[in-house]
């Protein structure tokens, strides 16, 4: 894991950049396992920065939803960049924005972070509940969690608090980015993520029980699509009145039309960093949805999403050679 | 004698080939069922996946989609796009449980009216062994206060 002297130190180099305007980064929340997003404007807030398999939160939201004011009369557009801590998963966020030319690479300074997996807040919140003092948690070499609360110090195997979506992921190491922290990771297992295939595998009434009993369950907050780093539309079809696509009203036949419409734009774009999951309130598993997709994609198609920054988008292009075998 | 169930299915036909197909069907005078209620498009690229969804939803049992054949679109490539946003939605919806069967899609030049025919014929007994469609389908407050 990286370490948190030598990120204080290149934010700090950062920051103090001319044509930076702020860095992006973690630092501890105020109790338990809490972390929360930080924004450096200058040196002595970015002495605040940590990294820790608790930061899972993906940061690569922030860029787009940054507020671009009407400028005044003779005013300058701010064309400062913005710093920002990426993992694997977030730096490829980054690539496909980047892609869909929703920020130019000039936009942003990324500082990678190769990443070993992140902790899932809901296990480890189960495991050690109402947490009020501030933990501390750090990887050690044999594949275990140490985690200091006060001056208890417990280990517990890295299996069993570790991120569902971590286990399968293929890119631990930023894809792009301008200065490196720590080493990369050269050797990893992947696994695959096991609850696509276990429910691919079942008959198709079981498979729609299952989805039944979790979108009724949904209460459309759209947690999901505002933590998506992908999910930047200026206008969300499902807002839309005119036409209205999704009728408002909370009932399954609604919350399906909406499930599937996150999804299906997701597709081919899904950079599968789990904030979905991790921010949906009512627990559904919306990563079976895009880990599906991904899978399917990369059969039919041979795309990966958030590699390459020159890339077409996978909806917007076509070979003649596609898949129709379910044509008539 | 209990009625037979008779499914409604909702065709979006492109301009150039497939509706110009089913027209020959019927200048041609070629008996197929007619349970199919087509819905003119410009381009099979037009078809947002969403009507799919949607027409799901309001109360079509079956969505058969139209197209011209590869290489032959008016518009050069809209139906190979269109070809991989219903390959992706047809997935999605299977893996979601909802039978693959109600969502086809065919290519039908402006000349095969019989093609026309017999693909209809082969989504109307298709749908027909399913059933009608109730998973996903929009509950108005109207209905739900008579029932």
């Amino acid at each position: 894991m990286a370490d948190n002297r030598e990120l204080v130190k290149v934010v700090k180099d950062i920051v103090s950049r001319e044509d930076v305007k702020y860095v992006i980064g973690y630092k501890k929340g105020t109790y338990g396992f809490q972390i929360m997003p930080a924004f450096a404007y200058d040196t002595k807030q970015a002495e605040e920065f940590v990294f820790s398999p608790l930061c899972a939160k993906n940061l690569a939201t922030y860029p787009l939803l940054e507020e671009k004011l009407p400028l005044r009369r003779e005013e300058k557009e701010d064309k400062r960049k913005i710093g920002l801590v990426v993992k694997g998963c977030d730096s490829r966020a980054i690539v496909q924005v980047i892609q869909e030319k929703g920020l130019s690479r000039e936009d942003v300074v990324l500082i990678g972070i190769p990443c070993k997996g992140v902790i899932d807040l809901k296990k480890i919140e189960k495991m050690f509940p109402r947490q009020k003092d501030l933990a501390d948690v750090e990887e050690d070499d044999s594949g275990n969690y140490i985690i200091t609360i006060k001056d208890e110090v417990h280990t517990v195997p890295k299996k069993e608090l570790l991120s569902d979506v971590c286990m399968s992921c293929e890119y631990p190491n930023p894809v792009i980015y301008d200065a490196l922290i720590g080493e990369k990771i050269e050797d990893f297992e992947i696994e695959k993520f096991e609850r696509v295939e276990v429910l691919e595998n079942k008959p198709l009434e079981e498979r729609w029980q299952y989805w039944e009993h979790h979108f009724e369950k949904c209460i459309r907050c759209y947690a999901c699509r505002e933590a998506c780093p992908l999910c930047y539309c200026k206008e969300c079809m499902v807002d839309l009145l005119e036409p209205q696509w999704v009728r408002r009203s909370v009932d399954l036949s609604e919350n399906t039309a909406w499930n599937v419409m996150r999804a299906f734009h997701l597709a081919g774009r899904c950079i599968s960093c789990g904030e979905c999951e991790r921010a949906c309130p009512v627990n559904i598993p919306l990563m079976e949805l895009n880990k599906f997709i991904e899978k399917e994609v990369k059969e039919m198609f041979e795309y990966t999403s958030g590699i390459d920054m020159e890339e077409k988008p996978l909806l917007g292009m076509f070979k003649p050679d596609d898949p129709e075998d379910f044509v008539l | 004698m209990e009625e037979e169930f008779e499914p409604n299915i909702i065709g979006f036909l492109c301009n150039w080939c497939a509706y110009s197909g089913a027209d020959l069907a019927g200048t041609s005078r070629i008996q197929y069922p007619p349970n199919v209620k087509v819905i003119k498009v410009m381009c099979s690229g037009r078809i947002n996946p969403m009507y799919v969804v949607n027409a799901l939803q309001q109360g079509a049992d079956g969505v058969l989609i139209g197209g011209c054949h590869p290489g032959d679109c008016h518009y050069n490539h809209g139906n190979y796009l269109a070809r991989r946003r219903i390959a992706v939605m047809k997935k999605l919806l299977e893996y979601m449980g909802i039978e693959p069967e109600r969502v086809r899609m065919t290519w039908v030049s402006a000349a095969e009216g019989r093609k026309f025919a017999d693909v209809v014929k082969e989504v109307t007994e298709d749908i027909k062994k399913l059933g009608p469609m109730t998973k996903i389908r929009r509950k108005n407050a109207w209905q739900t206060i008579e029932s």
